[in-house]
């Protein structure tokens, strides 16, 4: 919202040295977030009032005109100009060399210079409006196509040379407040409150608020409020004999420095007052409607055409405003309807000032996708006693701007008045709870100002009074009072105090810590990057994955169409991240440790709360080009998981369906002691890698739920003592039939020896086929002393009958 | 034989002396003092000699054979000073070898940075599902129904609940704060924990704005919790997280689950406050809202708000990891690049 500084001191006597910078620094402290502060004087920085002594014809252009204008610089200056409005003696606004305008009105503004345009030297330029960005204060006529500015009729005594701010009196500060802060302070989008508030700040005095009484002796007009919850007072006026013209310059530059379009006087009024008071006010044309005002809701399917030319289908959750007759005239606190507001013929009018229960309208609002200035400020919620202070002010413009309009009916509805509170608040609360030392008269100078009312005690408690304007949800409780005294006492004067703390508990939460062990182990010691996925999921990639969408949750907007699914596995995501990567990389490792989600009904909280199953899941992608090396790599980091991790041990084991996405030859469960499935890993398949676009040869995945690992409270090996005599380190390569595992050789081998360790399988020329050759290493000792080479012999031959006789095993 | 020995000796020196390499030296070794070697065959010759001259030239040959050996070991020590294990003096720019190469993800590791700050004031972690209910996201929060201020966090509904209200309306959390009603309903007060994760906003991207991202709230509940000291709790954190001292400050602001509400602001790091183009020529930035639980917050949380309060805070991450790289775009985050992820280790 824009806020016009020269408006706001016409309510208020407010230091005169105030500086852009002060303002907002001290506006955003304590009370909202200022965006920009611009001053509107900048727009035509450099630029003077011309008067045109002669205008001749171009000697090379048609459209174009030469003409010499007097700066005040004692010669006048020659311009070219393609202006169509140029005659002798014209007031016209020139920029001079040197000054940046807008070519056209497209673009960014360019400097001017001293150039010829077709043959003849130009010394500046004659502006059109939007060449300064002043089309909003000066709109071009309909009929004229290169239309500069005039300002013969408007400013007839205007020198030649002397700025054209000056002569405009565009020299403002104009507040771009930020709207998201001003969600709870409905007085605040007027100038009025914002003078208030200004006041407040910066030590200063409120003017009363200018308005007339309404004019005695004019007849009753019917106003009936048919929905008393949603409409708490309507007042209608009707004006006869209305003059429809441009409104006064002076207005019309404080609508526009403020965002908003100069129209007609009468339009300009309502946005005027609205502006003024916060309170949106509207116009109807009063031949259009009959016999009063009827404010109810809308029947199913009623159709209404409101004045920016859209088309809506109402429903009984809209609230109208129709007339006497029953037809509808506008969309409560949200815009007039198409045909009976104000119209070029109009000469009588209904004026609309009323009050609507903000979160119906809001309702509708956000239905219709309409946002206007008017509700806007309704669905902050707005006192009703506001209504006064329009009508008050619209009566003064009235009389002001259209002396020759008359009054001739005026009707209100009241429902309800916008109560006033009292919250008694203690000193010792506001104390404590600030941490600065604060007196009744800190509490009272801070509160004042504002508009509360405070009575006290002389002890310990204040008794405020919350002034209408603010008692429409925003300060209900004391706690609100509290943030208002500390607000105006300035957060930036709060001395920093040390909370007073008992360290009543340790902190150990083992199943975070044994997360982050997690996390860390992959990427510090397993050498993985940790990436981060949405949590919606691409369908093909669903499919890829084979996760079953009948358990999956969908999102009712999904971000795009086809990624509607929340993840039910990381598979899925994970892939998609692989793929991605594999653009620019051959190999590489990577996981991500979030929450997949599937149907169920948890409650975490409270009974009547059902939420899906959510559980935290690690998956891990690791990509290369040997496929069963990439398999046992990502066994090997697994298999070093749980101890890194901190959590209990787990196995291997093919158990159960194998994973869709995985290849028949690949896979393996992980386990734990129970022999509950706590996740898996496998290659990825040939058909899903071909389908998922992977440009690498392969890719080993794994998945694990981290909710069902059980943290250890310390790593959970015990110590081994250390060998008294040295171990020799020995190996051996046996052949034995394919279908012979590792783990039946280690299981045979076990305990004979020490640290029996896989080396490598061969199969080739030298070994039949239907074998392999398998090559293992291992330690062996003793303690009773340092083993001989005979010893040593001994043992080794020991081994190969086991391995002969278990396994039919051969000496390669 | 005399003659023979001085010319084994000078010789003897000379070559020990000038031998190249140690392997030369050991077969120079062998030549004059091995099994076969010329010193040896003349001690072996010593025994045809009288007893006069065996005795002289005995000594002589030992004489000789000491100083010999004296400078063979001379000679290996230089050998060893001046030895290399490359023969050539190798490239030394070529870069070392590198070891296997992970890392956490940048806001994983701000998240660790903050909550081994928070853990050593004694902070308890808090997750919440990233799922949630109305309820919890809204309604206890002192949102009243269509407020302007749910506007302000469009929410991903899940389908089939989202034309249900409360409890039964279900969403992807659009902010943290609903936790902190969790774990005071669970937990109690007084309590002191954070509660970081991914929230959820459904807007139009860009390079400032994600649909996904990740908070950090913290919250403590005491009896009467003071404003002056939520503001030392911030300016610890920040300090914790920087390294260094960071001026803050805090200023109105307006959230429906805070009374009073604050926006936090640090001095911008760039520019040491002076005003530069990260912090918009304003010398600060704004890092965090935060304030005091507003009493139906507590209510719903159990807590009696004439016992109870607090102050929070809710810290972005991406926009925090954002300043300290200078990272112009928030959609890298998830983005799952590599190329991108790896550049935080």
């Amino acid at each position: 919202m824009k806020a016009s500084l020269n408006w706001i001191r016409t309510y208020a006597d407010l230091p005169q040295d105030i500086t852009a910078e002060q303002l907002a620094h001290d506006l955003t402290m304590q009370t909202v977030e200022v965006e920009e502060i611009t001053n509107p004087a900048d727009l035509v920085e450099g630029v003077v009032i011309g008067r045109v002594v002669t205008v001749r014809q171009h000697p090379q252009a048609d459209r174009l005109v030469v003409c010499d204008v007097d700066i005040g610089q004692g010669t006048t200056s020659q311009i070219v100009c393609g202006g169509s409005n140029l005659y002798e003696n014209e007031i016209v606004v020139v920029a001079p060399p040197g000054v940046k305008v807008r070519w056209h009105g497209e673009g960014e503004r360019v400097e001017l210079s001293a150039a010829k345009v077709r043959g003849v030297v130009s010394y500046g330029m004659i502006c059109a409006a939007g060449e300064l960005d002043l089309e909003g204060l000066f709109p071009p006529s309909e009929d004229e196509e290169a239309e500069i500015v005039d300002l013969t009729e408007l400013f007839p005594d205007a020198i030649p040379g002397q700025p054209v701010a000056d002569v405009l009196g565009l020299d403002d500060l104009i507040i771009d407040i930020n709207n998201k802060s001003l969600t709870n302070r409905p007085d605040l989008w007027g100038h009025y409150g914002l003078a208030r508030e200004l006041c407040a700040i910066y030590g200063g005095t409120l003017h009363p608020f200018p308005s007339i009484e309404i004019p005695e002796g004019t007849s009753d007009y019917s106003v009936e409020i048919v929905d008393e919850d949603r409409c708490f007072r309507y007042d209608a006026v009707v004006f006869e004999g209305i003059e429809l013209r441009d409104a006064p310059f002076s207005m019309r530059k404080l609508i526009w420095s403020v965002g908003m379009r100069p129209i007609n006087v009468i339009v300009d009024i309502t946005n005027y007052v609205m502006l003024a008071t916060g309170q949106p006010t509207h116009a109807f044309d009063e031949s259009h409607v009959s016999n009063g005002i009827r404010v109810r809701t809308a029947h199913e399917g009623e159709q209404l055409e409101l004045l920016d030319g859209r088309h809506l289908t109402l429903s009984p959750t809209d609230l109208l405003i129709c007339d006497g007759a029953d037809k509808a005239i506008g969309l409560a606190g949200i815009m007039g309807g198409a045909h009976d507001s104000i119209l070029p013929e109009t000469k009588d009018i209904v004026l609309e000032v009323a009050n609507f229960e903000a979160i119906s309208l809001r309702r509708t609002a956000s239905r219709h996708h309409l946002r206007t200035e008017a509700s806007i400020r309704f669905e902050k919620a707005i006192n009703t006693q506001r209504c006064d202070l329009a009508l008050g002010l619209t009566y003064q413009l009235m009389a002001e701007l259209q002396p020759t309009a008359r009054i001739v009916a005026a009707g209100t509805h009241r429902v309800r008045e916008t109560e006033a509170i009292e919250i008694p608040v203690s000193l010792h609360f506001l104390n404590v709870r600030s941490g600065h030392t604060i007196t009744a008269d800190d509490a009272i100078n801070a509160l004042e100002p504002l508009g509360f009312d405070v009575t006290y005690d002389g002890d310990d408690t204040l008794n405020v009074s919350v002034p209408s304007w603010r008692a429409t949800g925003d300060v209900d409780i004391k706690d609100d009072i509290l943030e208002e005294v500390c607000r105006m006492i300035g957060y930036e004067n709060f001395e920093y105090k040390p909370p007073v703390i008992t360290l009543d508990k340790p902190i150990r939460q083992l199943a975070k810590e044994s997360e982050r062990a997690i996390r860390e182990f992959l990427a510090f010691r397993a050498g993985l990057q940790e990436i981060y996925t949405y949590p919606w999921v691409s369908d093909a990639f669903i499919n890829i994955a084979g996760d079953h969408t009948d358990t999956l949750i969908k999102l009712a907007s999904p971000p795009s169409p086809d990624r509607s699914y929340l993840r039910g596995s990381l598979i899925a995501n994970v892939l998609e991240a692989s793929v991605l990567n594999s653009r620019y990389y051959e190999t590489f490792g990577l996981f991500e440790l979030t929450q997949v989600f599937s149907q169920g009904a948890v409650s975490p909280s409270i009974e009547e709360e059902k939420l899906p199953r959510q559980e935290r899941h690690l998956a891990i992608a690791l990509a290369g080009v040997l496929p069963f090396l990439l398999f046992r790599r990502l066994k090997g980091i697994l298999a070093q998981l749980p101890r890194f991790g901190r959590f209990e041990g787990w196995e291997f084991k093919q158990s159960g369906d194998k994973m869709p996405w995985a290849d028949r030859n690949a896979w393996l469960k992980i386990v734990n002691d129970e022999g509950d499935e706590l996740g898996s890993l496998g290659l990825l398949s040939p058909k899903a890698t071909e389908e998922s676009g992977l440009r690498i040869p392969c890719l080993a995945l794994a998945e694990i739920n981290i909710e069902k690992l059980v943290p250890l409270q310390s790593r959970d090996n015990l110590y081994r003592r250390l060998p008294q005599f040295p171990l020799v380190e020995q190996d051996l390569s046996i052949v034995i039939d394919e279908d012979v595992s590792w783990a039946q050789i280690y299981e045979a081998v076990a305990n004979l020896v020490h640290d029996a360790k896989f080396v490598e399988e061969y199969r080739g020329e030298q070994v039949p086929k239907g074998k392999k050759s398998l090559m293992f290493s291992f330690r062996l000792g003793s303690d009773t002393g340092t083993l001989t080479a005979e010893e040593i012999e001994k043992l080794r031959n020991r081994l190969i009958k086991k391995l002969r006789y278990t396994l039919g095993a051969e000496m390669r | 034989m005399r003659d023979q020995l001085s010319e084994i000796r000078e010789k003897g020196l000379e070559a020990f002396a000038t031998a190249e390499t140690s392997e030369k030296l050991e077969s120079l070794r062998q030549q004059y003092l091995g099994k076969k070697g010329v010193l040896t065959e003349i001690l072996k010759g010593l025994g045809k000699l009288s007893h006069d001259e065996r005795r002289q030239l005995g000594q002589l040959a030992n004489e000789i054979k000491r100083l010999l050996l004296q400078a063979i070991e001379e000679r290996k020590e230089e050998l060893l000073d001046k030895a290399s294990f490359l023969e050539l003096q190798p490239d030394l720019t070529i870069p070392g070898i590198g070891i296997a190469g992970g890392g956490l993800h940048p806001i994983t590791q701000m998240c660790y940075d903050l909550n081994d700050a928070f853990r050593s004031l004694n902070f308890e972690i808090f997750s919440e599902d990233e799922i949630t209910s109305e309820l919890y996201a809204f309604d206890y929060l002192n949102f009243p129904p269509d407020h302007p201020a749910r506007d302000t966090m469009d929410t991903y509904w899940l389908k089939g609940t989202e034309d249900k209200r409360g409890a039964k309306r279900l969403c992807l959390r659009p902010h943290l704060t609903g936790a902190s009603v969790r774990y005071l309903q669970q937990h109690g007060a007084p309590a002191r924990f954070v509660y970081p994760g991914t929230v959820f906003r459904n807007e139009s991207t860009d390079a400032r704005h994600e649909r996904a991202f990740y908070q950090y709230e913290a919250l403590i509940v005491d009896r009467d919790f003071s404003f002056s000291s939520g503001l030392l709790l911030v300016r610890t954190i920040l300090e914790k997280v920087f390294g260094h001292d960071v001026p803050v400050r805090m200023r109105a602001g307006f959230f429906p689950f805070v009374e009073p509400g604050f926006e936090i602001d640090m001095q911008c790091s760039v520019c040491d406050g002076e005003g530069c183009h990260v912090c918009q020529d304003v010398g600060w930035i704004e890092v965090m809202p935060g304030g005091a639980p507003h009493p139906n917050v507590l209510r719903a949380a159990g807590l009696d708000p004439d016992i109870w309060s607090g102050f929070y805070i809710n810290i972005g991450l991406d926009r925090l990891v954002m300043m300290r790289y200078e990272i112009d775009d928030v959609r890298l985050f998830r983005s799952a690049d590599l190329r991108f992820l790896e550049q935080f280790k």
